[in-house]
């Protein structure tokens, strides 16, 4: 990114929102599982592995709804800046924001299959949580790496 | 159809045409986005008081901390994207030696803070209430300049 040397600024500060809107995001989702009642991040994983919280199909739509518009959104304008990567070899950058896309639709549509009963336990949602903010770390680093050429 | 790239848009009406419209768009948006915080939180540090922590004289239930967690999530989403467009056409129509960095670095630093001391405000006490109320009004009025500057230069070309 070399030839945009003004670009820099935005593109370094995205990066900082981008991980606190992630980091809210866990926040939100993880305090109706019983982190504001426990305030344990480690009970509060076992209770939504074992016993996550019923929610009704009203709730999940008001939630996957505007999520996958937003991190659709999210990913393609953090991930669009890798086209101007002389670091990250273009192959990767493929790979990463292809998986990272079915991460986040695994992510949204997770306690879908919950609520259907399709799935009994909570941690179907927890690791494609957990592989989506994984990916989307990486995503970030990626960007960073070629931020700093 | 054929795709046409360049770095003048002197000879692309539609193109300018398009960023002054999202640009005024972006600052109307910042005005109602004022007064819509003025409403949910409150302007003052005693009204945002009153909206965080309650208040027994006057009846006022505080806050579900997960009401305000979800405002602060979609505050950062909606500042990222708004900032992004409009810092991306006030770069796209600055000479280089001309771009205002500390204005830059500011207006980044206040839109990513004022969510976060909003946070700090609930656990933290009334005193980080003032961080977020400036903080607030810096961010907003650093973009409305960085967006009235586009658009003046914009109306120029």
């Amino acid at each position: 990114m070399k030839r945009y040397p003004r670009y820099r600024i935005p593109i370094g500060y995205m990066l900082l929102f981008a991980f606190f809107i992630v980091a809210s995001g866990i926040w939100l989702f993880l305090l109706p599982q019983g982190l504001s009642e426990t305030g344990s991040l480690t009970a509060t994983l076992q209770q939504l592995g074992q016993k996550p919280v019923l929610k009704s199909w009203q709730q999940f739509v008001e939630i996957a709804t505007p999520h996958l518009f937003a991190m659709g959104a999210l990913i393609f304008i953090v991930a669009h800046f890798l086209l101007f990567s002389t670091r990250v070899p273009r192959y990767f950058s493929m790979r990463l924001t292809l998986w990272l896309y079915i991460a986040a639709l695994a992510d949204i549509f997770a306690y879908a299959l919950i609520i259907a009963g399709i799935v009994t336990s909570g941690w179907i949602k927890l690791a494609a949580l957990a592989i989506f903010a994984l990916l989307f770390l990486i995503l970030l680093g990626a960007v960073a790496i070629s931020l700093s050429q | 159809m054929k795709f046409l790239v360049s770095k003048d848009i002197t000879p692309t009406p539609l193109l300018r045409q398009l960023m002054i419209a999202v640009t005024a768009a972006l600052l109307l948006y910042l005005l109602l986005d004022v007064v819509l915080h003025g409403y949910l939180i409150g302007f003052s540090p005693q009204a945002a008081a009153q909206t965080l922590y309650g208040n027994e004289e006057a009846f006022v239930e505080p806050i579900l901390f997960e009401s305000l967690l979800l405002q602060v999530h979609i505050d950062l989403f909606m500042a990222l994207v708004s900032l992004l467009i409009l810092v991306a056409i006030y770069l796209r129509m600055t000479q280089k030696e001309k771009v205002r960095t500390g204005v830059l670095h500011s207006l980044f630093l206040a839109a990513l803070g004022a969510p976060l001391l909003l946070v700090a405000a609930y656990f933290g006490g009334s005193f980080w209430l003032y961080g977020w109320v400036g903080a607030f009004f810096v961010w907003h009025l650093l973009a409305l300049f960085v967006g009235t500057v586009a658009l003046k230069r914009l109306f120029a070309l």
